[in-house]
């Protein structure tokens, strides 16, 4: 009989409680999100489905080590290579292995636009501090206006750890919106000429270049933030993998295999930190709200610089100012949003490969911002 | 409205919070403005390194010839020769077709025998 109620306390429907359930309706909309819309799939998915293993409701510290934080369990373990910062440089070694740096070499000034758009970062920072936030919490919470998963949770485990599902969840839920929020801001600071500048095609890149600007990028911005080091060693090695030609097996195994990997288990541990109990705080829900403020104010900090770029630029080398959204790094989706709005301009204006300059640059910014951060406050 | 949603207080904003918030973000756009100089000027210097490897190439190409003059007419008439070639020169195609033979290995599944609908053996 003991053994009937022993196994009956410990079932999902005697420790369910509502905020339980909202969570797991969350999971479900993460999932049909990325179902129905396509939206981010290869991460909403697993996110969604970690909500739903996060909370499923169980009984904490009864010695059977099944909770995140119960010390011995396998999601504690996963949950250590985020919290390590393991997952994030993994993540960074994959998109290394698979991105293309030619487009921002061939237009080195493109690189700026990456810069601006990190305008979401410190604003947001700001934002954070007005809301009661601390120092730390507010650095860690700017860190969304990035758009970038991997060093969102870099930033967020080592500043601060107790906030790192609301910052992680927002990043991701807001990146795999990137085609809602951007376009209505793309329209409202650029005028039709403008989105319909044609930009002059990128020049060919040689190998020499190609495989100089990850040692060089990797030294001049191990300098400059060393506390980055962890992040942008990986990404740049990667880059190096495949620039080098002599490293293929190396290089699909970062991009392919492992990149999978470690993304499904990013995905899933990051879903499984959204616990209820934790998570449903009105702290999470100003992060969500800060998050979406910075997600607009670093889209049209790249937008806005690249229309002061075009005050000293000659007119067969302006910027069409809608790439300087793609300064997020939401790679690639905010390239391909646009693409699409450059297309809705002019049917016949293709900007996508001028956009992931801004896009990569963002990516790199991100990296360096984090480091930056954590080099200021640590 | 939203300062009766969220409970800002701008107060809370020190000179120390907005000054770290305007260095972090001049020392990451210092920090790739200096990489999108770096790249800007490398490929300056190879064309650069180029132009000069390819004036030494010429200038040694241009000693070994030192001793030999080329009057215009000769250049004149090589010049029309090469001309006369490219103009001329077409595509010479090998006129030969060939059909490439596909072989089909017999397969028990692929056998016309066999095949479910067989009209012609109901029609004997």
């Amino acid at each position: 009989m003991d053994g009937i109620l022993r196994f009956l306390a410990h079932s999902g429907f005697a420790n369910a409680t509502p905020g339980h359930l909202l969570m797991i309706l969350v999971g479900l909309l993460f999932i049909y999100m990325a179902i129905r819309y396509e939206y981010e799939p290869l991460l909403l998915i697993p996110i969604g489905f970690g909500i739903l293993i996060g909370n499923t409701p169980l009984i904490e510290h009864a010695g059977i080590a099944l909770g995140l934080h119960e010390e011995g369990s396998i999601l504690h373990f996963l949950y250590l290579g985020l919290l390590n910062g393991i997952f994030p440089s993994l993540v960074f070694l994959g998109i290394g292995a698979m991105t293309d740096f030619s487009t921002l070499i061939a237009n080195p000034k493109l690189i700026l636009l990456g810069a601006a758009a990190q305008l979401g970062i410190f604003m947001t920072y700001i934002g954070a501090i007005t809301l009661g936030f601390n120092n730390l919490e507010s650095a860690a919470i700017g860190i969304i206006g990035a758009a970038n998963g991997p060093s969102a949770i870099f930033l967020a485990s080592k500043l601060a750890p107790h906030l790192m599902a609301s910052i992680v969840i927002a990043v991701y839920f807001y990146m795999a919106l990137i085609p809602v929020i951007q376009p209505p801001i793309m329209r409202l600071l650029t005028t039709k000429e403008e989105r319909m500048i044609k930009m002059t095609p990128p020049r060919a890149v040689s190998k020499y270049e190609k495989v100089l600007f990850p040692i060089v990028a990797l030294l001049i911005t191990g300098f400059i933030a060393p506390a980055s080091l962890s992040l942008l060693g990986m990404l740049f090695l990667g880059n190096l993998l495949k620039e080098s030609m002599v490293t293929k097996r190396l290089a699909d195994t970062a991009k392919n295999g492992l990149h999978d990997i470690v993304t499904i288990l990013l995905g899933v541990t990051v879903g499984a930190t959204t616990q209820a109990t934790t998570f449903l705080t009105a702290q999470s829900l100003y992060i969500f709200v800060l998050g979406a403020v910075a997600f607009m104010l670093s889209t049209a900090g790249g937008i806005l610089f690249a229309k002061f770029m075009n005050i000293f630029l000659a007119k067969e080398n302006k910027i069409n100012p809608l790439i300087g959204a793609a300064g997020v790094s939401a790679m690639p989706e905010s390239a391909n949003v646009v693409q699409r709005e450059g297309l809705k301009a002019d049917p016949n204006n293709h900007l996508i490969m001028h956009a992931m300059a801004p896009n990569v640059s963002g990516m790199i910014g991100a990296a360096i911002a984090a480091g930056i951060i954590i080099g200021f406050l640590r | 409205m939203i300062d009766k949603l969220l409970p800002i207080d701008f107060s809370a904003i020190g000179t120390n919070h907005l000054a770290l918030a305007v260095s972090c973000y001049v020392v990451v756009f210092l920090s790739l403005f200096l990489l999108s100089l770096v790249f800007g000027v490398l490929p300056k210097l190879r064309v650069r390194k180029l132009r000069k490897k390819m004036q030494t190439a010429g200038d040694e190409a241009n000693s070994a010839l030192a001793g030999t003059m080329v009057s215009g007419e000769v250049s004149a008439a090589i010049g029309l020769a090469l001309s006369m070639y490219f103009e001329e020169l077409h595509d010479q195609e090998s006129a030969i077709l060939t059909m490439r033979k596909v072989g089909k290995s017999y397969s028990p599944w692929n056998s016309k025998i066999y095949n479910v609908i067989n009209f012609n053996r109901f029609q004997r």
